[in-house]
């Protein structure tokens, strides 16, 4: 489903980016410029990303000033083709991974932490198909098979065959 | 030329050996799948097995990846045929006959010109990679900090215009990407630049993790939100590429293979612009443009050689210069670096003969979409069926082992994480990647070469203006940004109507 930006979203990426700029523009300007050094004034650490954040500030004012040339404050904030289940679906997605990345990578057993991430993630997104067909169990099954193949096969390639020491 | 014939013949004795038809086999297989499944990119695909090659030697590392991304352009293909969903961004132009086609039974038809076009796009695309890289790399050893300056604006600027809808957003994406390599220990004084005293972001961001979240979470994401579609699979036909195919449409083959190559070579420019720049040119030329996007052979002949041509292309300025022509061919690039190659103006002297195991690589990953595109068609469809549920947690899986694996560091899982979540917002906003991808990959460049060629000057900024090839490029650059501006491009388009006008009467 192809879902094309609105207005608002645009202005306020606008103010975003003026806001990362001028922030990038700033802590170049104050950056060391390794004068104790006696280094060439055009060599400066902050030369480049001071343009960059400048550039970034000009870029970004751009869109806001054509999002606003183009009506964006005008128009009442309707929520066009708003995709509620979509929008649930990414928040689960997002979340689950960065649950996976973060608490269980690292503090659990890395085969443990994938089996349970695969497990749940499977089950999770098929519970919904697999309870109106009426085979839940079966999915669970699937899904239980899934995470504990995925689990062994990495855990072997990566650390029999690449000799990476696993998380 | 006889030292071209040389290096060919040792590239192709270097490959000699069975385990290279593993690799071969394996990996187009591999990139065939990805591409086959909607959502999942060819750049992904080349992204996380980068980091799943790390150990390999280096020819067969690049071997691996090559035959992912030749794969992956043509795993696309068979959902635009079949589903009427491109596989990849590339494919895109290919579901207006390919799926007409198969709409009217004659989906093995389809896919077997799809073989043709892929096959012939390819070959074109080799042939000028083996003929333009040395010539190019020859002609870039004259390039100064000046040029190579410009030359990295050049690519991003470039980009940004051509790869999305929106130019003004796909220049502020190249901008957020050129200051991504800005974090870290600069290139001349080891000083460290945004790094808030934290001593991971204090040796940068590297660009493979970057690359994976902006590419393989992302595309995870917006997999996860749209609900599977079901495979519609239609009776398949024959799907053997029939030669006569050649010969009767051998005008559209070679300006599609021509207009794929040269689109490759724009930096940032990838294969979906080559697709739907040769479909265009081919409906201009036909004598059948009604039956255009009503299932023309000949339209999806040009389609598929089109986007198959771009791949070779989109290497010839990566390994002579050092810029990539599309999003995959920057992961590729980054790989070579990792793998210790210096591609660029110097390749040709210190190491021809990589340029000419590209050239093998290539052939071989064509052989590779041909052996599958006659063998494995009935197999292969089997994979639009396979459930996302259970591929996407398995590809971010490997996304998060494979960052890891890198440098055995937990930050660059959590700078994968981080560009994952960037990258998804930034395309949900209509801001497109490949001027980010870009700009994470020549910024490091843009950065040196300013600067340095300020030392040589003195802080004079004339040479940037005035050396041939940086007038050359500030024009291309300046023009580029000027007729994105709606006055500028319509007094242009006013004055070139009122001068044709003239002309007629």
């Amino acid at each position: 489903m192809e879902r094309s930006p609105s207005a608002q979203a645009d202005l306020r990426g606008g103010v975003i980016w003026i806001a990362l700029g001028a922030g990038i523009a700033v802590l170049s300007w104050r950056m060391d410029r390794l004068e104790h050094m006696h280094v060439n004034p055009y060599t400066v650490p902050g030369l480049v990303p001071g343009l960059l954040g400048a550039g970034l500030v000009v870029l970004g004012a751009l869109l806001a000033w054509r999002t606003i040339h183009g009506g964006a404050l005008a128009r009442v904030a309707a929520p066009v083709g708003v995709d509620r289940i979509g929008d649930f679906r990414v928040v689960a997605t997002g979340a689950l991974c960065i649950l996976y990345a973060t608490l269980l990578i690292g503090h659990l057993p890395f085969w443990l932490a994938t089996t349970i991430f695969v497990f749940v993630f499977t089950a999770a997104f098929d519970y919904k198909e697999r309870r109106t067909a009426g085979t839940l169990a079966r999915g669970l099954v699937v899904a239980l098979i899934a995470a504990a193949a995925t689990a062994a096969a990495v855990s072997l390639v990566f650390e029999d065959l690449f000799l990476v020491r696993l998380p | 030329m006889p030292d071209g014939l040389i290096l060919f013949g040792r590239a192709l004795w270097q490959f000699a050996e069975p385990i290279t038809l593993v690799y071969i086999l394996g990996a187009t297989l591999l990139g065939v799948i990805i591409g086959a499944l909607p959502g999942l990119t060819a750049t992904m695909g080349v992204a996380l097995m980068t980091t799943l090659t790390l150990r390999m030697s280096s020819s067969q590392a690049i071997l691996v990846l090559i035959c992912v991304y030749v794969g992956a352009i043509y795993g696309g293909s068979r959902t635009a045929i079949l589903l009427n969903i491109p596989g990849t961004p590339a494919n895109a132009a290919s579901c207006l006959d390919g799926h007409a086609l198969a709409k009217q039974g004659l989906a093995g038809r389809a896919i077997g010109i799809s073989t043709t076009g892929s096959l012939m796009g390819t070959l074109i695309g080799i042939f000028f990679l083996a003929l333009f890289t040395p010539i190019l790399g020859d002609f870039a050893l004259s390039f100064q900090s000046f040029e190579f300056f410009w030359l990295a604006l050049f690519g991003v600027i470039i980009s940004a215009n051509l790869a999305g809808d929106d130019a003004l957003k796909g220049w502020i994406a190249g901008f957020v990407g050129l200051f991504v390599t800005m974090i870290g220990q600069d290139g001349i004084h080891a000083y460290e630049r945004f790094s808030f005293d934290n001593r991971d972001l204090a040796g940068g961001i590297s660009l493979i993790p970057a690359l994976v979240g902006a590419f393989g979470f992302a595309e995870v994401i917006g997999v996860m939100r749209e609900v599977q579609h079901k495979a519609i699979v239609h009776s398949i036909d024959s799907v053997l590429p029939r030669f006569g195919d050649v010969f009767r449409y051998w005008r559209t083959i070679i300006r599609s293979g021509l207009i794929g190559t040269a689109i490759g070579i724009i930096p940032g420019v990838g294969e979906d612009i080559a697709a739907w720049a040769s479909y265009a040119a081919a409906k201009r030329a036909s004598k059948e443009a009604d039956k255009f996007g009503k299932g023309s052979y000949e339209g999806l002949m040009a389609a598929e050689t089109g986007d198959h041509a771009c791949p070779p292309g989109a290497v010839i300025p990566a390994l002579s210069l050092g810029v990539p022509g599309s999003a995959p061919a920057a992961v590729l690039l980054a790989a070579m670096i990792i793998h210790g190659i210096r591609p660029g103006p110097l390749i040709m002297v210190e190491n021809p003969q990589f340029v000419y195991e590209v050239v093998v690589m290539m052939m071989f990953a064509t052989f590779g979409i041909y052996f599958y595109g006659i063998f494995l068609v009935r197999p292969l469809i089997s994979v639009l069926k396979l459930p996302r549920t259970v591929i996407m947690p398995i590809v971010f899986v490997l996304c998060v082992i494979g960052t890891y694996a890198i440098a055995q560091r937990l930050f660059d899982v959590y700078v994968m994480i981080f560009f994952g979540v960037f990258g998804y917002v930034l395309r949900e906003r209509g801001y497109p990647m490949a001027p980010l991808v870009l700009g994470i990959v020549l910024g490091d460049l843009l950065d040196k070469n300013l600067r340095r060629g300020l030392v040589i000057t003195d802080g004079s900024l004339v040479p940037f203006f005035t050396r041939p090839i940086c007038v050359v490029m500030v024009t291309i650059i300046l023009l580029t940004i000027l007729l994105k501006i709606p006055a500028v491009s319509t007094a242009v388009a006013r004055a070139r109507a009122s001068l044709f006008a003239g002309g007629a009467r």
